[in-house]
Parts: structure tokens; C-alpha cells; sequence
């Protein structure tokens, strides 16, 4: 019986023979999407060797939730909100294990604005300005930004105040607005 | 507010009947260059903080707020806003492309930690051979037979297949939902009657399902096969086409 090339099916499909047991369906959602998430990864967790674990997990809690999945065009997002989940959970856990403090810068470094300057193409400079960002900044900017999170939901994923949350995006949207308009 | 200001907004002005859209689109197309660096506190933004801004763009800038449609100021932070939102996701899909393909044997390792369990559905019983037996087979491995009948027919790929029904009772009549997605050039109608036939076939050699009727549901269109690809599918072209 030849098989189907599955390799350039859309998501949705991919997505509805995965739900319905389909491992090779499934094989090809992580080919197309592994990168995406570890480059997501690497932005909340930074260039960890935990990138492989956590992307890992999140495609083995994906297979088991596939039900959950009402659209599966939306496989990309769902895996993205997913994989945010894990990486908050990694976060929690160093904390756990370390007692230092986090030393948190609260601002850009001063030299931000020329980093930014320098890239070669907005998405470049995007991602340079998102690395300038404090840690919690950054993180509940992509949660609202990427993962199009309401305030609500960030709030209790990262357990934090809505009030908290909202002051953190307001800071971090000045934040990137300004280093951003160092780069035109 | 500075001439510099006032030039602005006399670019600016909006017409009042435009969409929420038209106005968001109009705004990021403002003067980008005009935003001042300083310029984000509601002292700067004609008394509205960046937040109620961004919030005013995520409801759609509905309903409508002409002290923020008339500011100059608001616009260009809007244009702002919108601007970082465009190059957001496209940033992390270019950083995506930075990073390598997932490698083969970490894919086996993932592949590996699933478990088929979780996808197998209920257990459909068989007829039994004594009065012993209680042979059962998954409601996974029946959705993979109607994938495997399905996807042969030439043009057809199973998207999803469902057992509607008291399935864990032998005997009970199942009505079988098959969505599918057909291959553009691939004649639907021929394509839905095929998949029909060979999806009643298998179930009807390989279970004991007593099925009612097999409903197929055409649900996306997919692009035709480029040439190279077309002969596995030339097994089932060879067969003439002699139904209906």
C-alpha cells in the first residue's frame, strides 16, 4: 500500500489525523514546528541545553491533549501557549533550586539603544531589543504580543497581580517602542 | 503642543467615517518617523498613557474615541504599537529559521515518549470465535484502517475519521463520520464515492462494526501533486474510474 506523503499537508489535517492516532501526522507537525518553538523557547528560557527537554514536552503533552485542540489550523498557536506553560514551569523550578537572588536589571542597559541600531533588519532588531528587556518584562510581552494572551491569562500563568501584569507590559511597551525607534 | 505638532495633525485628520481597520491601517502608515523618543507619557499623548492605547488597538478601536482619533500624537503611538505587533511574530519566525531542523534522533526520542494509549480511543469488541474470548480492537486501530482504505484512493487525504455510536456494544448500529481533504484536479464527487466504498469495505472485512452509514465531509482543498510525485498515486489511476 504506498504511502501518502504527508510533508506538505496544512495543519489542520495534520492536526485532525495526529488527534485520531496518526504518528506519522504527528512526526510532521514536529519537523514544521520544532523551530519555531525552540526559538520561542530560547527567548524565555535563553540558550539553555533545556531547549530540546522542553520542546520535548511540550509535543508529548500536545499528543495527549489533542482532543482539546477545537481547530486544528490553530495547531501552531496551541502548541505555542503549550510550550509558554513548560517554560514558565522551568523557570519556577531554577528559582526553586536557586537561593540567590535574581539579579534583575530593571532597565535596558544604557548602550540598548545602539545595539538595536546596528541590526541588519527589523526582525533582527526586534529580537535585540527583546533580549534587552528585563526577564518578567519580556516574558509577559510575548505572552500578550505572540501568544495574543489577555491580561487575565497572563496573570495566572505567572501568578501575578493583574495589576502587576499590566504595570510590567507598560514598561516593557515603552521599552521596546523606544529602543525600536533607535533602530529607523 | 509645538508648529511641529500642529503640522502634524493637520496631515492627520481623520475623516470620521472610516473603519476601525481603515483607521488602524491609516495610523500605521503615519509619518513613522515623527514619534518622539520622550513622547509616551499621557502628559505627551493628549492625556492618554501608551496602555490605553494598546488596549483601545486590541478592542478593535471600537467604539470609537475622537480625542484619540484626532491626536496626532495618539496616531503616531498607535502607528507605533502596530508597527512593533507586525514585526513581533515576524521576528520570532525569522529567528525560527536561524535555528536547525529538529534532529532525526530527537524526533525518535519524542516520537518514542508518546503514548499510543492516549490516542486509542475506546475498545470496540469483535465477534468472538468461543465463549471465552473477548477480542476487542481499538477504536485507534479502526481509524487507521479507515485512513489506510482512504488515503489509497487517488487524490484523498483523511483528515479525520469518527465512530458515532454505542461502538463498545457489538451489534450496535455506528455511523462513520470520514472528513476529507481531496487534491485539487481531483473530481470530488468521484473523489467522496470512492473513499465511501473503500472505507465500508474495510470496516466490513476487518471488524464487526454494523455500520449505518459512512457520511464523507469534503473539508479542504489541497494542491495539486507536483509530477514527480504523482506516481504512487498512478497505482489507483490505473483502475478505471467505472462508478456511478
Amino acid at each position: 500500500m504506498p504511502h501518502q506523503s504527508l510533508v506538505d499537508l496544512d495543519d489542520a489535517v495534520l492536526a485532525g489525523r495526529s488527534s485520531d492516532g496518526d504518528v506519522r501526522a504527528f512526526e510532521v507537525l514536529i519537523r514544521r514546528y520544532t523551530p519555531l518553538l525552540r526559538a520561542y523557547a530560547r527567548r524565555t528560557l535563553g540558550s539553555t541545553d533545556e531547549l530540546d527537554d522542553v520542546v520535548q514536552e511540550t509535543f508529548i503533552t500536545a499528543w495527549g491533549r489533542l482532543d482539546a485542540l477545537e481547530d486544528g489550523a490553530k495547531v501552531k498557536s496551541w502548541l505555542m501557549r503549550i510550550l509558554s506553560r513548560k517554560c514558565i514551569d522551568r523557570i519556577r523550578a531554577r528559582r526553586d533550586h536557586d537561593d540567590v537572588t535574581e539579579l534583575e536589571v530593571a532597565a535596558p542597559r544604557d548602550d540598548a539603544p545602539d545595539r538595536v541600531a546596528e541590526a541588519r533588519s527589523r526582525e533582527e532588531a526586534l529580537e535585540t531589543a527583546l533580549a534587552e528587556l528585563p526577564e518578567q518584562q519580556r516574558r509577559c510581552w510575548l505572552m500578550k504580543e505572540v501568544l495574543e494572551y489577555r491580561y487575565e491569562d497572563i496573570a495566572e500563568e505567572l501568578d501575578l497581580p493583574v495589576s502587576t501584569v499590566r504595570g510590567l507590559l507598560s514598561r516593557a511597551r515603552k521599552n521596546m517602542i523606544r529602543l525600536m525607534e533607535a533602530w529607523r | 503642543m509645538t508648529p511641529h505638532d500642529d503640522e502634524l495633525g493637520a496631515d492627520l485628520r481623520p475623516d470620521g467615517t472610516g473603519a476601525a481597520d481603515a483607521r488602524a491601517a491609516s495610523a500605521a502608515e503615519t509619518h513613522p518617523d515623527e514619534l518622539r523618543l520622550d513622547a509616551l507619557e499621557p502628559e505627551d499623548l493628549d492625556g492618554h498613557s501608551i496602555d490605553e492605547l494598546a488596549d483601545y488597538l486590541d478592542a478593535g478601536m471600537l467604539p470609537a474615541d475622537p480625542s484619540i482619533d484626532d491626536s496626532a500624537a495618539c496616531q503616531n503611538a498607535l502607528a507605533a504599537i502596530i508597527r512593533l505587533r507586525q514585526s513581533s511574530l515576524g521576528s520570532l519566525e525569522a529567528a525560527a529559521a536561524q535555528e536547525p531542523p529538529a534532529d532525526e534522533s530527537w524526533i525518535g526520542g519524542v516520537l518514542a515518549n508518546i503514548s499510543l494509549e492516549a490516542r486509542a480511543g475506546r475498545d470496540v469488541p469483535l465477534r468472538a470465535e468461543s465463549p471465552t474470548e473477548r477480542p476487542v480492537m481499538t477504536e485507534g486501530a479502526i481509524r487507521s484502517l479507515v485512513r489506510s482504505a482512504g488515503d489509497v484512493v487517488p487524490g484523498v487525504v483523511i483528515a479525520r475519521c469518527s465512530l458515532d455510536g454505542d461502538v463498545v456494544r457489538l451489534g450496535a448500529p455506528v455511523r462513520v463520520t470520514v472528513e476529507l481533504a481531496v487534491r485539487a484536479g481531483s473530481p470530488i464527487p468521484d473523489a467522496a464515492d470512492r473513499v465511501r466504498s473503500a472505507v465500508a469495505a474495510v470496516l466490513a472485512e476487518q471488524t464487526d462494526l454494523v455500520v449505518e452509514a459512512v457520511d464523507v465531509r469534503v473539508r479542504d482543498l489541497l494542491p495539486a501533486l507536483p509530477d514527480d510525485h504523482g506516481s504512487t498515486h498512478d497505482h489507483g489511476s490505473t483502475h478505471d474510474q467505472d462508478g456511478a
